[in-house]
């Protein structure tokens, strides 16, 4: 969540104004007028204009966006996988299952038949830097003046067409200059045209911005009804993020509902609570620790700033120089400019280095801000480490599907009536529909196969219940396996060990005594004791650790993981006293020691043989800048109980086909080993794909996968697919049940509708939430010589769903997808290198 | 009419000669002068200077003949700037509730204005609608102004329309200000000024700023007027005559005065800028007009209502925030005395503990009731919170912070302490938690 919040913050400071920023600058007046650089808007006309009138090619014109990113990226148009797979050309829907009547959070915008969007390119002469003095000028024509009209500054967009092709006009501006102005058509477009959605877009966000709503990133905010939680100083605004996009057949407007985190604390009030620590020694350490590289709010004019430095020599006393020349004190400019006296004159200067708009000039601008007018934004990971805190923002911000239906109808009821958004829809003959309601299937649910009994789970959310007494498909017994712990938590390690042998024995896991190591509470205390205790037929380290320190448990799984490979298991000293659950707990150590020495827990029906399924993650969170990691899990076997995995650490400019090819030799290879033959049939289910990133792909990942697999030198070629899978997605979907809206149950598919006709796509429910609207998982299958039908494909996935070992019951994406990420997250987080391959066969990530 | 074209003044003055003579240059080819010249047919004979042809030529009256200016007058801050800063001087100084700027074109000064506190309504009124629209995004509303509201509401009303139309909006205000506006007036409009603005709107305090002819040779350019939307430009005594008798016929005292001073050898010129300051002489007692029997000329651009502590629910939120972060403040200094004492006697289960404050001699708090603790839970005295001088500030007494934390915290049976938890509670639900190494 830190990251987002640091990326939403960012939105935030692109999509203010551009003028000058430091207070030395803001003294001299507010002219960004003429400074403005629009170089990138130019160059981009100048292509277009070559191309003369376009049918609205995507790639002809990109609008420039408040927030910098253009919509291409986020809505990924003009990528069509689906007219490449014939069997899913005319009909990608599915049959199986009971038929679910379910509401989404999408809105029909209707449209006149015929309508089209006029598309202008506008020309100045002289030409004019500012684009707020060609807005002006254009704007003054009487031509324009009562007509629905869009203008960047460049591109014109008009519901009616001008009686010419070019029109030829000139203004005069304030200063006497005469200009001449061109206005030329260069296409007529049909709504389906992605330089239309783009442009629908943009009427709605004027829209909600007219509905008195802050916009902040690309998102939606109505600060006049924060909800507050000041025993953790934040405020939460409820907004909502906007789109319009072309569904299956129609135009839709999609809304859903966001929070924005605010915190009501200042960098001042951050500091001297530091301050007040008992422990003073590192207080200037800490605070550069905690708050460099934070995002900060300006109080006085609601700029943000990303702090990079700390400049304690510096005090609001002192003086600094004003763009005029003239100097003046910090806190006399504050006084002056915004009427706001500092309390703390001895407060040190946050010191923030503005981007420069001229990218060539070399000189870094710097501002000095007052940490008492400057609030922190975003949660830091400090924050989002704190349980309370987030379970208290949580129960504000997962709304049930009653809620989040509520602030959808009020948000609906408000654009249908505010005067002025239905001025705006109706200028461009926009009509703003009902909500869309649909039909989706509930696929059977899965019978999950033990070792010698099936077993159907009460709730596929969860059965560790029903397993309670079935034995797992296929442990293997733990004989030489030590436990380290410390001095002081040596009981809480011998209640654990009893209870571990009293769950065992019932799953049909066989566990030795282990031996007990006691050591002292530190790090090198536990690396030093594993160091000398493990030999080579140690099976499993299990560590008790005093306390959730970080580096404690990166040491330990670094050093087991590259140095002397063997699976480890470290648990928390604080979780073995809860005395009440011991036996759960036990129970879950227990399955996951299981995993780790390369056994099976459970598995559900496959019916294809000769299957191999593989799921690839990527995560950039690792600590070394520049590199992400990329995690790839593949089955073993024809059951897809057993995992094969790797994970590559890689520059991210490169391209990560590349490390594909390696992963996927090394999983054939193993597959081979295993089974005799290689697998006729793979699916890959690729996770972490980023806004934007479709294209790549699709245009490279997916080739350089198929060369792999397709050595001409023999004659293996197995059937293909590649499946995206997205966490995230615009829809969500609500079924009416005893007459209240509640989540869809789980199984349930989306593959009409909601969908989007280029694509080979559905939506699958394959999580429960306790709380809140759960998100569908959307898959898009973009490469596929299988020929399954939709709905083989659409229930294999739910199947995969159920495969992930540490977690008895459905997670929200395929199994192999979950363990990618797991992987990467060990290696990202705490290891920081490629693990040994001595590891590549057991779940030692889990 | 719109005070748009006063920033370009406002901008050439720092940024040197060469934009000065670029905009003055372009200028030439207009023709305004004619439309001038008819404007002011009676106050001014200014063939004088046309005679001279060439400004830059000119030498400036006779006692100071010596002073020719080569190069062009730069003022430090720019002039524009001064003249802001001159009004928010005197905000600062009289401290008006209601204020309103004629012409207030790109807004900058109603933006420099909405700062201050004292301020509760702000009006703007511009004759050019498209730069209203333009502009209005500077007084917006931005996450600072909810995260911290100002003391006091504040309304900011864009209005468009003409000086002159006698609209009620404008009645009843504290502080009008026309900076560099009467200069784009048309001679009709001039004459219908004083009627509308004095006599109509009358406002406690007005200002009015205009360019002072008598510096206009110390200029390099060859243009007579600043600008070319400008339809005079007065000397000095012609604006004081103006005005005084304005402020004769309507029960007005005026002072003059003026920013921009003269180079030296050249100080008989007097200011660059000429400026009146108008107080009525007797206040108003009753409206003078019925607002509502007034027809409505002036259509509203744009409405921004700030959030303030005067509604309610601001007031809430910013007394909670505050009484949180002093109990949490003192519930650590408790954790932490705690833990040194754990620490030095080896663990003894706590019945009763009265936490030590390392509180300085001369403590304001001591008189007040000390927070304590009993068993797990830790008590906090309303009268203590309310020393702080900020939620004193904030809640004016006791029994209305008592009413805006009662929502948000739990109160100790008797209603005059805040309880808190001093241990943490069950802080993992195993559910929740998503397998992992445990």
């Amino acid at each position: 969540m830190a990251g987002r919040a640091r990326v939403k913050a960012r939105g935030l400071c692109r999509s203010q104004e551009p003028s000058p920023l430091d207070p030395p600058l803001a003294a001299s007046g507010n002219h960004p007028t003429m400074r403005e650089n629009e170089a990138s808007v130019s160059t981009n006309l100048l292509e277009t204009v070559k191309e003369g009138i376009s049918a609205g090619d995507w790639n002809a014109c990109t609008l420039t966006q408040r927030g910098g990113k253009t919509w291409n990226n986020f809505l990924e148009l003009g990528i069509h996988t689906r007219e490449k797979l014939a069997h899913v050309k005319d009909c990608k829907t599915g049959s199986s299952g009971a038929p679910v009547k379910l509401v989404t959070n999408l809105f029909n915008v209707g449209l006149p038949r015929g309508w089209q969007l006029f598309q202008y390119h506008v020309t100045f002469n002289p030409e004019l830097a500012s684009k707020r003095l060609r807005i002006a000028l254009l704007y003054n024509h009487n031509k324009f003046l009562k007509k629905a009209k869009v203008f960047d500054g460049a591109m014109l967009f008009l519901s009616e067409k001008l009686e010419e092709k070019v029109t030829k006009l000139s203004s005069e501006t304030q200063k006497g200059t005469y200009v001449a102005i061109t206005v030329t058509l260069i296409s007529e477009l049909p709504s389906s045209s992605p330089v239309c959605i783009q442009f629908f877009n943009i009427i709605f966000k004027k829209i909600l911005r007219k509905l008195s709503m802050y916009q902040i990133g690309r998102n939606f905010y109505s600060p006049s009804d924060p909800v507050e939680i000041p025993q953790h100083k934040l405020s939460l605004w409820p907004g909502f993020a906007i789109s319009v996009a072309q569904f299956e057949n129609k135009l839709m407007f999609t809304a859903n509902v966001t929070h924005k985190v605010l915190r009501n604390e200042t960098v001042l009030d951050f500091m001297s609570g530091l301050y007040n620590r008992k422990d003073k020694s590192h207080f200037l350490e800490t605070c550069e620790k905690e708050l460099l590289g934070c995002i900060i709010l300006t109080r006085y004019n609601n700029r943000t700033y990303r702090i990079d430095d700390i400049d304690w020599t510096v005090k609001p006393t002192d003086t600094f120089q004003k763009r005029d020349g003239t100097k003046i004190t910090y806190s006399d400019y504050y006084k002056q400019q915004y009427d706001i006296t500092l309390t703390d004159l001895n407060q040190p200067m946050l010191v923030s280095r503005l981007k420069n708009k001229q990218i060539d000039s070399g000189e870094v601008r710097i501002a000095h801000l007052v940490p008492e007018l400057c609030f922190l934004t975003g949660l830091s990971k400090k924050v989002t480490s704190d349980f309370r805190l987030m379970k208290d923002l949580a129960t504000e911000t997962h709304l049930n599907p009653t809620r989040r239906q509520q602030r959808l109808s009020r948000l609906a009821d408000n654009i249908q009536r505010n005067t002025e958004a239905r001025f705006e829809l109706e200028t461009w003959g926009l009509q703003f529909g009902c909500q869309m309601s649909l039909t989706g299937r509930v696929v059977p649910s899965e019978k999950l196969l033990m070792q010698d009994t099936t077993c159907q789970p009460m709730s596929a959310a969860d059965w560790s219940r029903d397993m309670r007494n079935c034995k797992l498909l296929e442990a293997r017994p733990l004989n030489d396996w030590i436990i380290v712990c410390s001095h002081r938590n040596e009981d809480a390690a011998q209640c654990l060990l009893s209870c571990l042998r009293r769950v065992s024995s019932p799953m049909g896991f066989h566990m030795e005594k282990p031996k007990i190591i006691k050591v002292q509470e530190n790090t090198a205390a536990f690396i030093r004791a594993i160091q000398q205790h493990v030999n080579p037929d140690t099976q499993l380290v299990m560590c008790v650790l005093p306390s959730n320190q970080k580096d404690c448990y990166d040491s330990i799984k670094k050093f087991l993981s590259l140095d002397r490979p063997i699976p480890s298991q470290c648990v928390l000293a604080r979780t073995l006293n809860r005395h009440g659950m011991m036996m759960s707990i036990a129970t879950k150590i227990a399955m996951q020691v299981v995993c780790k020495l390369g056994g099976e827990l459970w598995a559900v029906e496959i019916p294809l043989k000769s299957l191999m399924v593989v799921g690839i993650d990527v995560s950039k969170q690792t600590c070394t800048k520049g590199y992400s990691a990329v995690g790839f899990v593949a089955s073993s076997n024809s059951r897809i109980t057993r995992w094969f995995s790797r994970c590559i650490l890689q520059n991210t400019k490169t391209d990560i086909a590349d490390c594909l090819k390696v992963c996927m030799k090394g999983a054939l290879n193993k597959w081979y080993r295993y089974n005799h033959c290689f697998p006729t049939r793979i699916i890959v289910y690729r996770d972490g794909v980023g806004d934007g990133m479709l294209q790549t792909i699709v245009d490279y990942e997916v080739p350089q996968l198929l060369s792999s697999l397709r050595d001409p030198n023999s004659n293996y070629s197995p059937k293909v697919s590649v499946i995206v899978v997205r966490k995230t997605c615009i829809p969500r979907f609500f079924t009416e049940m005893n007459r209240t809206l509640q989540n869809p149950p789980l199984g349930t598919v989306i593959d009409s509708e909601a969908t989007r006709p280029e694509w080979y796509d559905f939506y699958l429910i394959s999580q429960s939430t306790h709380q809140g609207t759960v998100t569908p998982t959307y898959y898009n299958v973009i490469y596929d010589d299988n020929g399954l039908k939709p709905d083989h494909m659409q229930r294999l996935t739910y199947k995969l769903c159920h495969l992930y070992y540490n977690w008895p019951g459905l997670i929200k994406i395929p199994a192999p997808c979950q363990y990618a990420h797991k992987l990467t997250f060990l290696v990202g987080q705490s290891i920081h290198r490629e693990p040994r391959m001595e590891l590549a066969d057991s779940l030692f990530y889990l | 009419m719109g005070r748009s074209s006063s920033s370009g003044e406002g901008r050439q003055a720092p940024r040197g000669v060469s934009t000065l003579i670029g905009i003055l240059g372009l200028s030439k080819s207009r023709t305004r002068s004619a439309a001038t010249s008819r404007a002011l047919p009676s106050l001014q004979p200014r063939e004088s200077w046309s005679r001279r042809g060439n400004l830059s030529d000119v030498m400036v009256d006779s006692d100071v003949q010596r002073v020719q200016v080569k190069e062009n007058i730069k003022f430090t801050p720019s002039l524009s700037e001064q003249r802001h800063k001159f009004v928010l001087d005197f905000v600062r100084k009289h401290k008006p509730q209601k204020v309103a700027d004629l012409g207030c074109a790109n807004c900058k000064l109603l933006w420099r204005l909405k700062y201050h506190e004292s301020i509760e309504v702000l009006a703007g009124l511009d004759i050019d609608e498209n730069i209203l629209t333009r502009n209005i995004y500077r007084l917006h509303t931005g996450a600072g102004d909810y995260l911290d509201p100002r003391e006091r509401p504040l309304t900011i009303t864009l209005y468009h329309g003409s000086v002159v139309e006698k609209d009620p909006c404008l009645l009843g205000f504290d502080l009008i200000t026309c900076i560099e506006l009467i200069e784009h007036l048309e001679a009709k409009e001039l004459a219908q000024f004083p009627e509308v603005l004095f006599g109509f709107f009358s406002p406690t305090t007005v200002i009015i700023s205009t360019p002072n002819f008598e510096f206009n040779p110390l200029f390099s350019g060859k243009t007579l007027f600043r600008h070319p939307d400008h339809k005079f430009e007065w000397d000095r005594t012609q604006f004081q005559s103006w005005a005084s008798e304005a402020a004769r016929n309507y029960g007005y005292s005026v002072e003059f005065t003026g920013l921009g001073e003269p180079p030296p050898g050249a100080e008989a010129v007097g200011f660059c800028t000429q400026i009146g300051i108008f107080m009525k002489n007797k206040p108003n007692i009753q409206p003078l007009h019925n607002e509502k029997t007034i027809e409505c000329t002036h259509t509203t651009v744009g409405t921004v209502i700030y959030p303030s502590l005067k509604e309610e629910k601001y007031l809430r939120k910013a007394v909670s925030n505050e009484v949180f972060s002093q109990i949490l403040k003192m519930k650590r200094v408790l954790l932490e005395s705690l833990k040194m004492k754990n620490d030095s006697d080896s663990g003894d289960e706590l019945e009763f503990v009265k936490p030590k404050y390392n509180e300085s001699k001369n403590d304001p708090f001591e008189e007040t009731p000390k927070p304590f603790c009993i068993e797990n839970v830790f008590y906090v005295p309303l009268e203590r919170l309310f020393s702080f001088p900020k939620i004193k500030h904030l809640c004016g007494d006791l029994e209305t912070l008592k009413m805006l934390i009662a929502d948000e915290v739990t109160l100790s049976s008797d209603g005059s302490s805040v309880m808190i938890n001093i241990v943490d509670e069950e802080d993992c639900d195993l559910s929740d938690n998503d397998g992992d190494d445990l």
